[in-house]
């Protein structure tokens, strides 16, 4: 973790899932090829390798967006999400095969510049059917080489967690460009009534996808309830938390997971320190709290990474009353030691 | 996910028999989707035209020049059989920059018999020469040159296209796909070249000048791969049709082109 990420993890499970990515990658681009000569003689390569990377590079973005929500609605896909990296600089290759391709056929060789000239070359810009669509996949292609390029846990490290979420987050926008790159270009020419349906057909099912985990998110959350007289707030029964799991509650707008550990509560931030994953959704581990994203690690009673790690997150004070759970919503500075009270189930 | 045992962490490597089912499962579907996306993208594909280009394949051609609107060479087929052959130049541009030092050895062009040795391209009963070296172009005596005989007015519908593109470079060689690189064949010396099509399939092909029978370039740039409606005199010169039009008055239709 802080201290020692590695330039990639390597373990078994990443060089199976690796293979299965180039095998799939192959296998499609193969089949794109033999089935375009086959079945339509007079075409030019130049053509099908545009077209053939293009469509692999959306299909795999589609394959891509959708690890997220399903993972947060069965955390039997966080395999995929951990794994997620690789897939995604794997489809951001392939779009580069696409754009370089279509730049070199359809803007070399003019009087001028190849890149320029994506730009200018169709100037209609207020019109929507003739809209300049190569422009839209150059902005995406863009968007992915950022994410891409800075992929690995060093920028995670040296841009700040939240920064490099938010430039990652970018893949919504490098989508929405894509979609209409294709329907406002291919789309306008050469396409059938079941590719645009298809098309339609993958937007619908990663919106309801994401909708779907959004709304599972928001019931997870327990709600605090009344205040006691000392403001502290009502969280639910000391037995209504499983042993070495934590039920998680919104307190004062923040997300607090509250876990179990050895039969005694403690509460800590939700948010993991390496990408925001929920902490509350996953489990302790050989005594400590871990992550179900990435599996970084913190001590339920502080809220710190076991040493050497350096990951700290906010603590919070908890105390039983008639049978009732509350919760100090004041935040302790984070990695403040608490002792995990006891409460004997 | 209380009360489960299986707990994935991504470093230590081991998955329980649970999400291993689960992973299989997410697998074979992105395989389903992979190949859906063949059959879409692949399968469904427009048949391309079989119009060629001989690229690495260079042909030697003989003819009479012709210099304006845009270069052409007359070559003899048969007694009395002609083909004029528009003459283009290497990538996206014209014949001109590599009839350059020819013209300042030889002064005029117009009317001189000239060996051409470069790239063919075809479709459709038009044939068009890509010159890719200045060096394999040389001049021998005079020939006949084609005088243009007027066919009258007409107003065409079709779409705008650079033939270097459409009678063989690529394919699709039209249409929105290929529109910048038909900017930019234009913009770069290729002449453009108005398309239509009848109700039969037939096509019909104009080579564009302005009013005054001059080559037109840059100022017809933005009307290119759509959909238009032009009007002008139209003379035939050999076996092309030239169409003597104002640009600012091209109609441009909101329909999709008769051509994809
Ligand atoms: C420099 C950037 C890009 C350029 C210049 C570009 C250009 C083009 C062109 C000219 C076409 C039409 C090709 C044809 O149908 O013959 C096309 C289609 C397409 N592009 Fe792009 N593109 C770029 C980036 C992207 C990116 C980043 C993606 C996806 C991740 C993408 C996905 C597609 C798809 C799916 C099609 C339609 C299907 C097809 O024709 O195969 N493009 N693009
Ligand atoms: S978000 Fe990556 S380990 Fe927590």
């Amino acid at each position: 973790m802080g201290l020692d990420y590695k330039w990639v993890l390597w373990n078994a499970h990443k060089k199976t899932y690796d293979r299965l990515i180039l095998l799939g990658m192959v296998t499609y681009l193969v089949l794109f090829f033999v089935l375009s000569f086959l079945t339509n003689p007079e075409i030019i390569a130049e053509t099908v390798i545009i077209r053939a990377f293009g469509s692999l590079a959306i299909i795999m973005l589609h394959i891509i967006l959708s690890i997220g929500p399903l993972s947060r609605l069965n955390p039997r896909f966080l395999p995929l999400l951990y794994n997620r990296r690789h897939l995604g600089v794997s489809m951001f290759l392939a779009a580069l095969v696409h754009g370089v391709f279509a730049i070199i056929q359809f803007h070399a060789l003019g009087n001028s510049n190849p890149i320029v000239s994506v730009f200018t070359s169709n100037m209609d810009y207020g019109s929507l059917v003739n809209f300049p669509f190569q422009v839209l996949g150059f902005l995406a292609l863009l968007i992915l080489f950022t994410m891409a390029s800075t992929s690995h846990d060093f920028f995670l490290y040296n841009l700040s967690p939240k920064i490099w979420k938010g430039l990652h987050m970018g893949v919504y926008l490098a989508y929405a460009l894509v979609i209409m790159h294709v329907f406002l270009g291919a789309f306008q020419q050469d396409t059938s009534l079941l590719t645009v349906l298809a098309l339609f057909l993958g937007l619908l099912t990663l919106v309801s996808l994401h909708l779907k985990a959004a709304f599972k998110e928001t019931k997870i959350d327990g709600m605090a309830g009344a205040k006691d007289t000392k403001g502290w707030l009502a969280v639910c029964h000391p037995r209504e938390i499983t042993e070495s799991y934590a039920k998680i509650f919104t307190v004062d707008g923040e997300r607090v997971a509250i876990f179990k550990h050895e039969g005694k509560l403690s509460a800590i931030h939700n948010v993991c320190k390496h990408q925001g994953g929920p902490l509350g959704e996953g489990k302790i581990v050989d005594g400590c709290v871990t992550c179900p994203w990435h599996g970084y690690q913190y001590l339920a009673h502080n809220g710190q990474s076991p040493p050497p790690f350096t990951e700290k997150v906010k603590t919070y004070a908890l105390k039983i009353e008639n049978d009732m759970v509350y919760i100090n919503p004041e935040a302790f500075p984070e990695g403040t030691a608490v002792t995990p009270i006891y409460c004997g189930s | 996910m209380k009360g489960e045992n299986e707990f994935y962490i991504g470093y230590s490597g081991e998955v329980g028999k649970e999400t291993k089912k689960v992973l299989t499962r997410f697998v074979w579907t992105a395989v389903f989707v992979l190949l859906i996306g063949v059959f879409l993208f692949g399968f469904l594909q427009q048949p391309a035209v079989n119009s060629s280009f001989d690229f690495g394949d260079p042909t030697q051609v003989s003819g009479v020049y012709h210099e304006s609107p845009y270069p052409m060479l007359r070559v003899q087929l048969s007694e009395d059989e002609y083909k004029e052959i528009v003459l283009l130049g290497f990538g996206k541009s014209g014949p001109n920059p590599f009839l350059k030092d020819l013209r300042k050895k030889e002064g005029v062009l117009h009317g001189k018999q000239m060996t051409i040795e470069g790239q063919l391209i075809y479709y459709n009963g038009k044939t068009l020469l890509e010159i890719d070296d200045s060096q394999k172009v040389s001049v021998s005596g005079k020939g006949d040159s084609i005088v243009p005989s007027s066919l009258g007015k007409a107003t065409v519908a079709g779409e705008i296209i650079d033939p270097k593109c459409y009678f063989g470079v690529m394919k699709p060689g039209y249409g929105k796909i290929h529109r910048s690189c038909a900017a930019l064949c234009i913009a770069g010396g290729v002449p453009p070249v108005l398309v239509s099509k009848d109700e039969n399939n037939v096509e019909d092909y104009f080579l564009l000048t302005d009013l005054k029978g001059n080559a037109i370039h840059q100022d017809i740039v933005p009307y290119i791969g759509q959909t238009s409606r032009l009007k002008g005199a139209v003379e035939q010169l050999g076996g092309w049709k030239i169409m003597r039009i104002d640009i600012s008055q091209i109609v441009k239709l909101d329909s999709e082109s008769s051509i994809y």
